[in-house]
């Protein structure tokens, strides 16, 4: 089968060379093949954290030097990874999208050609845990007002998945977010206090109706 | 993180499937040839959620398959350097402990574990302070930061800390959701 090559990706055997001429991938090119440029089976990067962690006192609320790249350096690098079409998705959204699809597949099961791989229910797992109850559309519009600020939208799908319980923590976990911390501190803490009530309130909601189904 | 993405693929169909249910045949093959596949760009395509368009097909010379460039919609899971996640803990031995994100496999290195915690073994080996109060084993859940990831032509490896503020155990594991 001959793969469309992708940009900064090497041939497949036997496949052709499909550089595109504008110099960027206008349409994400499924590679069957992970080899990069120069033949190399295999790549490893690395921030080296592990030399630079400091041993000894931590302040919880402090936030730690860190040899980050600069955030939007960060940023535009998974941008330029991934194809210019790319959405990201909350792990809440994905949830839906994966639960629907296997909702379906019950319908479809008949059919032996139609199975589901390891890999989507390790997903549907990773992507439904503690997060099973809220819906994309009500956290989407809880930080929506974030956008204001210049939240970029893999910001807020980070702060979504995150789960914080405190601006300090996202600001900690979420070091592009730091060059904002003035403009977005208060909101923020709006957001996370919304989003807080959103899973106590379904929580009661899940153990009321537990309890009633017990009696 | 989960991403939304269009992709394209070339897929070869044998003559004896052309017919009047050619896109069908085309679709489930694309579904099997695709679904559960991982590479370095796009990480692990999780589910195909929509076919975007089928261009004509183009019969090649001395095979008599023809090639049908097929751009779908697709669910996949990639992990990125300095991404927080919460993993489920797999294993724990002396060179540290492998914990699972979705599809996606992590290791920690005891170097890369608060210095506070230390490995005891015994029939369910773990890192623990030394009050207990904290323990890592396996079945619980623990938020890491990905520091590095290692590409291979069907998986994703990444390596984690949880060496920094705001990281280490969530639950127990008696209390994995």
């Amino acid at each position: 089968m001959t793969e469309k090559g992708g940009q900064g990706f090497g041939n497949s055997k036997g496949g052709k060379s499909a550089h595109k001429s504008s110099g960027h991938i206008i349409l994400g090119k499924d590679n069957g093949s992970a080899k990069s440029k120069g033949g190399r089976k295999v790549q490893f990067e690395s921030e080296g954290s592990g030399d630079k962690v400091r041993k000894g006192d931590k302040i919880a609320n402090g936030s730690k030097s860190s040899q980050a790249k600069a955030p939007s350096t960060q940023e535009c690098r998974l941008e330029r990874e991934l194809p210019e079409n790319s959405k990201f998705l909350m792990d809440c959204e994905a949830a839906e999208i994966l639960q629907g699809i296997q909702e379906q597949m019950v319908m479809l099961s008949e059919d032996p050609n139609i199975k589901l791989p390891v890999s989507f229910d390790s997903g549907l797992m990773y992507a439904k845990r503690g997060s099973y109850r809220t819906k994309s559309l009500t956290v989407g519009k809880i930080l929506q007002p974030l956008k204001i600020y210049g939240v970029s939208d893999a910001e807020i799908c980070q702060i979504a998945n995150l789960r914080a319980e405190s601006v300090e923590e996202v600001f900690c976990l979420i070091p592009s977010l730091k060059a904002k911390e003035n403009k977005i501190k208060e909101p923020l803490r709006i957001a996370l206090g919304e989003l807080t009530n959103l899973r106590d309130a379904l929580d009661e909601l899940a153990k009321f109706n537990e309890s009633v189904a017990m009696d | 993180m989960f991403f939304h993405m269009i992709l394209e693929r070339n897929m070869h169909l044998h003559p004896r499937h052309f017919g009047r249910d050619l896109r069908d045949k085309l679709i489930t093959k694309l579904m099997k040839d695709v679904e559960g596949t991982c590479n370095g760009r796009h990480g692990f395509i999780v589910a195909i959620t929509g076919i975007e368009s089928v261009d004509k097909g183009l019969v090649l010379d001395g095979s008599g398959y023809a090639t049908f460039p097929v751009k779908y919609q697709c669910v996949v899971f990639r992990p990125f350097k300095g991404e927080i996640v919460e993993a489920v803990v797999s294993m724990v031995n002396k060179m540290g402990f492998f914990a699972e994100a979705g599809p996606v496999q992590i290791f920690i290195s005891n170097h890369l574990i608060p210095d506070d915690m230390e490995l005891q073994l015994g029939d369910m080996p773990n890192y623990s302070t030394s009050d207990g109060s904290v323990k890592i084993q396996k079945d619980c859940e623990v938020r890491l930061k990905i520091i590095g990831t290692r590409v291979d032509a069907t998986e994703i490896f990444c390596i984690g800390t949880i060496k920094d503020d705001f990281l280490g155990v969530i639950s127990d594991s008696g209390q994995t959701s």
